[in-house]
């Protein structure tokens, strides 16, 4: 049965919508209504603290409070930097896609009231270099909004100068680490750096610098314009504020961004009433959370609650709120091997662990799948994982080994079929 | 000189837009490949001197990023994703059935058909292919079959 939750969604208000919703129907249902109050009532300092009070945790992953990394930038004169990372790239994950596609001038909205915010003029916009369409719709709005007086030189009358770069990415996942971002808008192979200094501190071009993902900037603009408590009327707070979107993908027939209020759901809600269940009616063998980088949980786990601290006590992580749902034909060895194809693929090379490490896991876990494994191979995987695990600059190298353990410790005996057997027990997919 | 002196206008612009020169290396590259299709040694060289860095500095972005190319290959390349919300679609089947239908033009050399491990944030809208820079989704049997004449009438 369905859920019948009285919500309107906030971020993504037209569902299936594919067009971008133009500068005047955007204005029409109160759009940049935020960002006037802001520069006509409020100060710098007061949207920090709206945003504060909001709640709000970044949306990328980490789910840091985005009004605390905000009062981190010294509020010294000189150049500051906001940095979108609009670098969507991990496995399963399609929302900011959808975002930017559908609702770019709310995405350059939340982008202005952070420059606002933190005394920026600049603000880029990395964007991954295949999302094209994205990136254009992008800059079209971009210039709707100058052409209107909303962004630029004298935003809407005031002094406030904010200008947006679209930078486009080439086909890098590590760009999507804060670090590696910088280094590529600055021109140089990107490699994530070491830390400290912080980016709050040194960020691009050594200047203090904001990071933030889209989706969290997407929640701005209503926090500002409506006020911190309307938001906290939204999911379940003070931990799980607001609203969230979460990318359903896999083996479900109806697969999409549904945005609902944190923790208003479980797993098997949004999988069986928005998703409209398993394809084939089949049975769930596991569900990915946090698209490829934080370990599966098993069936059992199916009514966690989707918030940050739910699924964190399940044994997961909610990070981006990238679903990848597997079923009982699913081949958990296969799946391991292909998420550690990617990270085997997009380890940036820097470090030792994680650039050899990604590689040894793959062809390992390959000759498992293909029916050449050994009894030892397990403790080799769990022991070369805690060879990179810790042991590298990024999270990258650590996420690199979540499908390897997690699948190890929850499904052991479907490796051990495949060793005992000498070869694969499901029907290739 | 390798470049056209459009791309090279262009790149001039870049640099004056940024707040520092540099930030135009990588979107240099991304013009001067749209030149020649790939980017030969000289491109990369030529790239390098407008924005003032080391040639050093632009081979090392032009032999990392996955959609700058240092070797060329067919006018038309289709990359399909096998991550694993494609591969849980039929990713695998739609490699074999565009490798099996565009056999000729794959021996022709006007086509290449790639498999990559990336995801490109089209899960949703599994099996899907990116057709030079254009994505296609949905990629069903019907869909599979049109994207296949449309490849094939270029």
């Amino acid at each position: 049965m369905t859920v019948a939750l009285d919500y309107a969604p906030v971020l993504l208000p037209h569902p299936g919508r594919r067009t971008p919703v133009s500068l005047t129907e955007y204005r029409a249902d109160d759009g940049y209504a935020g960002w006037a109050k802001a520069l006509k009532t409020m100060t710098p300092e007061e949207v920090v603290e709206q945003v504060k009070a909001s709640g709000l945790r970044g949306r990328g992953g980490a789910g840091f409070p985005t009004g605390n990394k905000w009062g981190f930038i010294p509020k010294a004169v000189g150049a500051k930097y906001v940095a979108v990372n609009a670098d969507e790239s991990e496995p399963g994950t399609f929302k900011d896609r959808e975002l930017i596609e559908v609702e770019p001038h709310r995405v350059i909205e939340g982008v202005a009231l952070c420059c606002y915010a933190i005394g920026a003029e600049t603000a880029f916009i990395y964007i991954r270099g295949e999302y094209v369409e994205a990136a254009d719709r992008l800059e079209a709005a971009i210039a709707e909004a100058e052409a209107a007086g909303l962004l630029g030189q004298g935003c809407l009358g005031t002094s406030v100068n904010v200008r947006m770069l679209v930078f486009r990415g080439a086909g890098a996942y590590i760009c999507g680490e804060e670090t590696a971002l910088l280094e590529s808008l600055e021109g140089r192979r990107p490699m994530p750096r070491s830390r400290p200094p912080f980016p709050a501190v040194e960020g691009l071009y050594r200047r203090p610098t904001v990071i933030n993902n889209v989706e969290t900037l997407a929640n701005v603009p209503a926090i500002i314009d409506r006020g911190s408590g309307w938001y906290n009327s939204i999911g379940t707070p003070p931990r799980n504020s607001g609203p969230k979107i979460f990318c359903l993908s896999g083996r479900v027939n109806r697969p999409g961004n549904y945005e609902l209020p944190l923790g208003a759901v479980t797993i098997r809600e949004l999988i069986d009433d928005y998703g409209k269940g398993v394809i084939g009616g089949k049975a769930v063998k596991g569900v990915l959370t946090a698209g490829v980088s934080a370990p599966i949980l098993t069936a059992d786990k199916l009514d966690t609650k989707l918030d940050y601290d739910s699924v964190q006590a399940a044994g997961s992580m909610l990070g981006s709120a990238s679903l990848i749902v597997l079923d009982e034909d699913t081949c958990i060895v296969r799946a391991a091997t292909l998420m550690e194809e990617f990270f085997r693929h997009e380890s940036c090379g820097k470090c030792t662990p994680c650039r050899e490490g990604t590689s040894w896991l793959f062809k390992i876990l390959s000759r498992i799948e293909n029916g050449r494994g050994a009894p030892a191979d397990l403790e080799l995987l769990l022991s070369l994982s805690g060879e990179i695990s810790g042991k590298v600059l990024c999270a990258l190298g650590d996420f690199a080994t979540s499908p390897v353990v997690a699948t190890i410790k929850q499904y052991r005996a479907e490796y051990e079929r495949h060793i005992e057997d000498g070869k694969c027990p499901f029907a290739p997919w | 000189m390798a470049l056209s002196e459009q791309t090279r206008a262009a790149i001039d612009q870049l640099v004056a837009r940024y707040p520092e020169r540099r930030t135009a290396l990588l979107p240099a590259l991304k013009l001067a490949q749209a030149d020649a299709g790939w980017l030969p040694p000289e491109a990369i060289a030529e790239a390098a001197d407008l924005v003032g860095v080391p040639h050093s500095a632009a081979l090392e972005l032009a032999a990392f990023y996955t959609m700058l190319r240092t070797e060329p290959g067919p006018p038309t390349r289709v990359v399909v994703c096998a991550q694993l919300p494609c591969a849980l679609r039929g990713a695998e089947g739609l490699i074999r059935e565009l490798t099996h239908g565009l056999a000729a033009q794959i021996a022709a050399g006007s086509v290449e058909v790639e498999r990559t491990a990336e995801c490109f944030g089209a899960c949703h809208r599994a099996p899907m292919a990116r057709l030079n820079d254009a994505y296609r989704e949905n990629l069903d049997a019907d869909g599979r079959q049109r994207l296949i004449a449309e490849i094939a009438g270029q």
